[in-house]
């Protein structure tokens, strides 16, 4: 009996434990009823049998002086240390007193209980969120909606790392040097390609050695071209554009008679002579005025002279170089100006306007879109100054213009969301300002700046009114800008952009193949945001009878009766398929190269489903492995869980991954495995029984619906603030969860309870 | 008279693209290192991670000394036997659990050029320690326009958990500059051209500069004062942050010197295609970026490079070299014959492209007469000994190059077991000219790699 209820609290169920415990009426001034006598009558005995040997009484780390629940908090930061150990297997150590893995897990609920649920009461710390660079997708759509200008390069930047899977989490977005490199060379073309300006000259440039000129074979002497008697070398090179060109050649003479050496440059249409008076190697230039296409310049020496035995007049060529300058005129007719141009530059200078008037209107208005907020005086004054200073060096309006955008499109204000309404550590939770809270709504559902109309709000000051709010949001889930949401947060949740490197032995899955592998992403996102935007339940996504399929997708999941590319809803009625579980891009990314991996499917559905991610596996796993195995993949997996040290979990995970069995490593369905009927059978450690997809999928949208409910709540939290939950965010999410369960747990009401929250809504401090 | 001209000159001479090497005669060492710096043929650094231990059965020579018979990994760089050291028994300490449990292989990639033992965290509060590189860098790195280079081959992960309870960030960067700043690395061939050598191509034709791409110094200048000011009003978490930003635009601004000089100058920009992109093919994104590596030390536009095959615990296949199960995978063989045979396959697999590196470096002759394989040392290895043991000691380190003539190489070198890799690291940054007593968990610095034996 005591074994059943350990076993229940073990993985899955280890949730729901810190659920209901975790918010606590009492208030923390009262004491703990209730913690007190679990501290006392249950972890006492534990920690005596298991800590106190070396972290008893004055040891450098004890656990032994806490003498109630109150005393213990006040030390909270110690605890939260041991319990990490105790949750990691890590402690006690090797050589100390065995602890069963059962008893561990319930040690660490036990433990995570006193020390850490919070009391909701006495309005807990709504965490703080380090301030966060937008990362790349968000760089992207910003600028897009900024100046109109999509910036596909963006996409080669540093990839932004991944922090509680999700790549949106301040604490992990860095901003290296390389970076910072390329968030200018962005600025720069970003803002040449918003707004017009007249092209910049060509410049042409060609530089040959001599001996590598044409007709120079006769005179070479390695690289030099050594002109002992009257001779021509030609320089060939086709010229872009029509102009003044300068060439300039490296030379010496040897000198004799009565004057210096002479080198005649032709161009065909003009002739001149140049002198080379010195011995020692110098450079000469001229100007040439050369037309376009294919061009001949010669250079002869022409003076030789030679007494045997007494004088010799030689001219040494080294190199030759002809550069010019594209002399540009201004255009006849004015370009076709890019919409982003009519829109950025809404005013030019005229009789009435001063260009620093009309620059100040422009960069006011760009700068306070950029920045999410109005721009204040003093930073509009600045880049006024700063385009004043373009112009003076002879800059056009428009250039200077381009230019102080970059110092917007670079700024901190720009990069970063910067949210001044924080406080220091310890003090009360402070609500942001209206303008931080549209730019969190905004890039929470649109992984993009805030619109007009919700800066608007903003500004009036209208996002406390719950129900504006909330039609706001309504509209914003409806407009096909939220489909960033759902390829950043359901893509990253539900990991499909795993989906890109897994690669799946193409000689044993012929049928897969990148373009099947994008069709199964497009139909798990077009599957989210279908519920979604149909407001349909949560667990919807779990227990769907339709999913959206084209004709080769539908062909690969063996299904008749779709027809062409388009997709389009699909009844699953009367196929095992429904839901997410059944989903190909889901299987796939679950599996092995080669084959399917039942311990990895069923801990993507501890970790994204349930959210009770198993402790990570125990050490000295390979002593086990080194026992060869044997049999079917079901029997060597049943081999390993004999080991104490494993059940505890894989008896969670293998059931969970088995009644998927029917699925292949790439997602189709299969009655039969290895010369097998494919056994999809499951039972928990609690003694809930189900085969094959149909009841799991019962299972996680029924009795654990909740769980699954919870879970998504916590994900999508950790998205929306961008930064990891803490045991202080308990209460925000019971009420969350409460909150979407009193409005049928329907879709949209789970993304209205984030933006509601405390954690959203607020910003509190570092523990 | 020898007349010193510009490689761009000799090389349109040709009117053909000729690839590296280049004769000593136009290396342009003398125009892209930093003024006032006379020594032409610099020692270089560079450090190559691969994931996921070693197949130490197939690693680790049985013989030390200089007659060690070749084991079937190290048989891929066999060629150059004379200009490598195999050191075995160096230990990383710092990737252990120490009580954090799993993950050793997030840590094992963050600890591997730092020596520090990483804070387990999936986000708040990252903490490592600045790595060896980047220590160098921040003293001697001042002398190329750019402090140091990093290079990899895989962006950083996508979804997920990294490795349990580590954020990505440990998983994906082994270069760090500040104990909260990992340094992102490029993983596009073409752009680390661009970046090396301003976008210039060798064509004789190109577009002046506009207006706008005028004003890098004031612009950065402007958000430098807007940061400043915002600093003041921010907390302590948010602080750290724009810290890093303030670091970054210095950065790039002091660089910008440096490009300026190149523009000015035909001379540097290598004839080299531009990379267009990363290629599908691994065995030509690798060779790219090895030569970019190459390129970026020949022009001495840095002296300290990183570069990651993978990022920690990859469980890429290798459909390469006919293995189609996953790397992570495989190196969990529990004794398995035809996992042991795929890991030794995917070993292999990178000692070639090293092999490849190699034969690069061996190819530039500079300016001493030496090649810049002599000029450099290169450290190849991992920071999990036995893959499927997870061990962090005894670890698969190779020493490849002369170090300009302080390295006696051709040898296998075993030292006690436990021996910290930071002695090796302090070692080479004090071969640097960078100063320091300790780096890491260093307690000395090595011995014996100078010794003739």
């Amino acid at each position: 009996m005591q074994r059943t209820i350990y076993l229940l609290m073990a993985c899955v169920f280890a949730g729901h434990l810190s659920t209901a415990g975790g918010r606590l009426q009492a208030a923390e001034n009262n004491g703990h009823p209730q913690l007190e006598a679990i501290y006392r009558e249950k972890l006492i005995p534990l920690l005596r049998t298991y800590c106190w040997d070396c972290h008893g009484d004055d040891e450098e780390v004890t656990l032994s002086d806490a003498n109630s629940v109150t005393d213990l908090r006040s030390n909270r930061e110690v605890w939260v240390r041991a319990l990490a150990q105790i949750r990691n297997g890590t402690m006690p150590p090797a050589d100390g007193p065995e602890l069963d893995p059962e008893l561990r897990i319930q040690f660490g609920e036990m433990l995570s209980e006193v020390a850490t649920s919070v009391d909701c009461v006495q309005d807990p710390n709504a965490g703080k969120v380090a301030m966060r660079r937008l990362n790349r997708f968000e760089y992207r759509n910003t600028v897009r909606d900024l100046t109109g200008v999509d910036y596909q390069a963006a996409g080669g930047f540093p990839g932004d790392d991944v922090g509680y899977g999700f790549d949106n989490i301040g604490d992990v977005l860095s901003l290296p040097p390389l970076l910072m490199e390329k968030y200018l060379d962005a600025a720069i073309a970003i803002t040449g390609e918003a707004i017009y300006t007249p092209p910049a000259p060509l410049l042409f440039e060609i530089e040959k050695q001599a001996a590598q000129l044409d007709g120079a074979s006769r005179f070479a002497r390695g690289s030099t071209a050594a002109l002992s008697s009257r001779g021509t070398v030609s320089l060939k090179t086709n010229l872009p554009f029509a102009g003044r060109f300068k060439l300039t050649f490296r030379a010496r003479g040897d000198q004799a008679g009565d004057e210096p050496v002479k080198v005649e440059v032709s161009s065909g249409r003009d002739t001149k002579v140049m002198e080379v008076p010195s011995s020692d190697p110098q450079e000469y230039s001229i100007w040439l005025r050369l037309g376009r296409g294919e061009r001949t310049i010669d250079l002869s020496f022409i003076n030789d002279y030679y007494v045997q035995g007494k004088a010799d007049r030689n001219l040494y060529l080294f190199s030759v170089k002809l550069e010019g300058e594209q002399q540009l005129t201004a255009p006849q007719i004015s370009p076709d100006l890019p919409k982003s141009h009519r829109r950025l530059i809404f005013v030019t200078p005229d009789e009435t306007t001063t260009a620093d008037d009309a620059t100040s209107v422009i960069l006011s208005r760009f700068a306070s879109r950029a920045f999410r907020r109005p721009a204040t005086e003093s930073e509009t004054r600045r880049l006024v100054q700063l385009a004043a200073k373009v112009r003076e060096d002879g800059g056009t309006f428009e250039a200077a213009i381009q230019v102080a955008m970059q110092a917007v499109l670079i700024s901190p204000h720009f990069l970063f969301k910067v949210e001044r309404s924080s406080v220091e550590v310890g003090g009360k939770s402070k609500a942001l300002n209206q303008y931080e809270l549209a730019t969190r709504i905004a890039y929470f559902l649109w992984s993009s700046m805030p619109d007009d109309e919700l800066l608007l709000m903003a500004h009036e000051g209208v996002l406390n009114d719950e129900k504006r709010l909330l039609a706001k949001v309504g509209r914003m889930i409806q407009d096909p800008r939220s489909n960033q949401f759902v390829e950043h947060f359901a893509g990253q949740w539900l990991q499909l952009r795993n989906l890109a490197t897994v690669e799946p032995d193409s000689s044993l899955f012929k049928d897969y193949n990148a373009e099947i592998s994008d069709l199964m992403r497009r139909e798990t996102m077009t599957f989210f945001a279908g519920v979604m935007r149909a407001n349909l339940p949560v667990v919807t996504l779990l227990n769907a009878d339709f999913t959206y399929l084209n004709e080769s997708l539908a062909d690969y999941y063996g299904m008749d009766g779709v027809r062409g590319d388009q997709f389009r809803k699909v009844s699953l009625v009367g196929t095992p398929r429904g839901g997410l579980l059944t989903h190909g891009s889901i299987l796939t990314v679950t599996s092995n190269p080669t084959r399917t991996s039942p311990v990895k499917r069923g801990k993507w559905i501890l970790d994204n489903l349930l959210n009770t991610p198993p402790p990570p596996a125990p050490p000295n796993i390979p002593e086990l492995e080194k026992k060869q195995a044997s049999g079917t993949l079901r029997e060597k997996m049943e081999q390993h869980r004999q080991n104490p040290a494993c059940s505890a979990c894989h008896q969670m995970m293998d059931p969970l991954g088995f009644a998927l069995e029917n699925f292949d490593a790439v997602g189709r369905w299969r009655e039969r495995e290895g010369g097998h009927d494919v056994d999809a059978s499951g039972e928990l450690p609690d003694g809930t029984q189900f085969h094959g997809v149909e009841e799991l999928r019962a299972l996680l949208s029924g009795r654990r619906g909740n769980d699954f409910v919870r879970c998504l709540a916590e994900k999508m939290l950790i998205y929306a603030t961008g930064r990891g939950t803490e045991y202080y965010d308990q209460c925000a999410l019971d009420e969350l969860v409460e909150f979407v369960a009193k409005n049928e747990n329907r879709f949209a009401y789970l993304i209205a309870g984030v933006i509601l929250s405390d954690p959203f809504q607020k910003q509190g401090h570092r523990e | 008279m020898p007349e010193t001209i510009s490689r761009r000159t000799m090389l349109r001479g040709l009117g053909t693209s000729v690839a590296l090497p280049m004769l000593n005669v136009m290396s342009p060492t003398r125009l892209l290192a930093a003024a006032g710096s006379n020594d032409a043929s610099p020692l270089r650094m560079a450090f190559l991670y691969v994931p996921n231990g070693m197949h130490m059965a197939d690693w680790t020579p049985v013989d030390t000394g200089k007659a060690y018979a070749m084991t079937s990994t190290l048989q891929g760089i066999a060629k150059y036997r004379e200009s490598f050291n195999v050191l075995t028994g160096l230990t990383l300490d710092g990737a252990r659990a120490h009580g954090d449990g799993g993950g050793d292989h997030a840590r094992s990639v963050a600890a591997f050029l730092t020596g520090a033992h990483p804070r387990k965290t999936n986000g708040a509060d990252i903490q490592n320690d600045v790595s060896i590189d980047q220590v160098t860098a921040e003293q001697v790195g001042r002398a190329t326009r750019f402090a140091s280079l990093e290079l990899g081959l895989e962006a950083s992960a996508q979804a997920g958990n990294c490795d349990s309870g580590y954020s990505c960030a440990y998983a994906s960067n082994m270069s760090w500059r500040g104990s909260a700043n990992p340094v992102a690395k490029e993983i596009d061939p073409g752009a680390v051209f661009d970046r090396l050598f301003g976008g210039q191509t060798t064509k004789e034709a190109r577009r002046a500069k506009t207006t706008r791409e005028k004003y890098h110094k004031s612009v950065l200048d402007f958000v430098l004062e807007d940061a400043k000011k915002l600093h003041k009003t921010l907390p302590a978490v948010d602080r750290r942050k724009l810290d890093e930003y303030l670091y970054s635009v210095r950065d790039v601004e002091s660089r910008l010197v440096g490009v300026d000089r190149l523009q000015l100058t035909e001379e540097g920009v290598p004839d080299f295609p531009r990379p267009a992109g990363v290629p599908q093919e691994l065995t030509k994104h690798a060779e790219l970026m090895l030569d970019m590596m190459t390129l970026a030390m020949q022009t001495d536009s840095t002296r300290i490079l990183s570069f990651m095959f993978t990022n920690a615990g990859s469980n890429r296949s290798y459909p390469e070299v006919g293995v189609s199960e996953g790397h992570h995978e495989s190196s969990h063989h529990g004794k398995s014959e035809h996992k042991q045979q795929n890991i030794a396959k995917i070993n292999r697999f990178h000692m070639d492209r090293f092999a490849y590196f190699l034969s690069r470096l061996h190819q530039v002759r500079e300016s001493n007469g030496k090649t810049l394989l002599d000029n450099s040392m290169i450290v190849y290895g991992s920071g999990i000994s036995d893959g499927d043991r997870h061990n962090h000691d005894d670890l698969p380190i190779i020493l490849a190059g002369g170090g300009a003539g302080r390295i006696q190489s051709g040898r296998h070198i075993r030292y006690e077991n436990g021996t910290p890799l930071c002695n090796l690291y302090l070692w080479m940054m004090r071969q640097m000219g960078a100063e320091g007593d300790r780096f890491g968990d260093s307690t000395s610095e090595i011995d014996r790699l100078g010794e003739v034996s």
